[in-house]
């Protein structure tokens, strides 16, 4: 494989799934919130536990995005720092 | 989602065995006899007799299949290394290489006429999700012990009850996001090339969804093995 397509995997690999956590983290935490509110308090506290739990759910969203972030910024670091003696010999 | 031909599944049938039409059956070699089941089997097995002929006696000087091989194992002991260090890629190098080499065999099957891929139904990926999930916790407390539990508490005491939920909310979204992606992505390949196959196939119509979707085969299990290491070398870490 070329190196411009072995990139381009590496970059889907690393960013393709982006979207998909964030989806999963909204609904599990709206999800959770539901079911509390309709199973576990029998309706009583109806609007509430929905709404924390959806608050919830998009900062742990946002959260593993952030997650994503850092850990790509960091590894593009330790890449810079090995190639960087290279360059001056 | 009806699939034109399968073989396996008209051969089992032309032997008496229940071939469950809808998606699951009902007994338990109806269950057995269900496609995603026996094209697991067919990859399952595809795997050791290749690797068995192409190495069954290892030579200083690599031949052919040897040398294609050392390229792939070669290759993702690097890509492991890469990502959690050497001492974690040599302790579960078996487990992830062999789900790598099992997730990209069982969707580029999918291609071809008469197969299926065991990827798209969403048994298969949710086994697999599931294993990667309880391993990765099962390592945490290995490392840890009880400590484990510090992971999931922030870097401060009075942030506890605002981070508890969110990482407790995204450790979760991880079991549901690793398995419905890939059964996602390779469902709606297989559904796409046969819908095109039916519109239009005297005319090659499904030809540019096959070459993107060994693309997206080749992605899909890349991306899944990627996900696999960094949870394990985040829950080997140290906590914040």
């Amino acid at each position: 494989m070329s190196d411009v397509k072995k990139e381009f995997v590496q970059l889907l690999a690393n960013y393709g799934h982006i979207g998909f956590t964030f989806v999963a983290a909204i609904l599990i935490g709206l999800g959770g919130g539901i079911y509390l509110d309709q199973k576990v308090f029998d309706g009583r506290t109806q609007p509430w536990f929905t709404f924390i739990g959806l608050a919830f759910g998009i900062a742990a969203g946002y959260k593993s995005l952030l997650e994503i972030l850092w850990r790509n910024k960091d590894k593009e670091k330790d890449q810079e720092k090995q190639e960087k003696p290279k360059e001056e010999d | 989602m009806e699939h034109p031909i399968l073989f396996i599944s008209i051969i089992l049938e032309k032997l008496g065995l229940p071939v469950p039409h809808g998606p699951v059956g009902h007994s338990l070699l109806e269950q057995l006899c269900a496609p995603y089941m026996t094209y697991t089997w067919l990859v399952m097995a595809f795997l050791f007799f290749v690797s068995k002929l192409t190495l069954g006696n290892l030579e200083m000087v690599p031949g052919k299949g040897q040398n294609f091989w050392e390229l792939a194992i070669g290759g993702m002991d690097d890509f492991f290394s890469d990502n959690m260090g050497r001492e974690m890629t040599d302790k579960f190098f078996p487990m992830i290489a062999t789900f790598a080499l099992y997730i990209a065999c069982a969707n580029l099957i999918g291609l071809i006429p008469g197969f299926m891929s065991p990827t798209s139904s969403i048994n298969t990926t949710l086994a697999l999700t599931l294993i990667v999930w309880f391993s990765h916790h099962l390592i945490g407390f290995k490392e840890h012990g009880l400590h484990y539990y510090k992971h999931f508490m922030g870097p401060v005491w009075w942030l506890v009850p605002l981070l508890l939920p969110i990482e407790l909310i995204s450790n979760l979204a991880r079991l549901l996001s690793l398995s419905i992606r890939l059964f996602g992505n390779i469902m709606a390949k297989e559904t796409l090339l046969a819908i095109l196959f039916m519109l239009a196939g005297s005319f090659f119509a499904p030809l540019p969804i096959m070459i993107l979707g060994v693309l997206v085969s080749i992605v899909q299990a890349m991306v899944f093995v990627l996900l696999t290491v960094v949870y394990f070398s985040q829950a080997s870490e140290h906590a914040h």
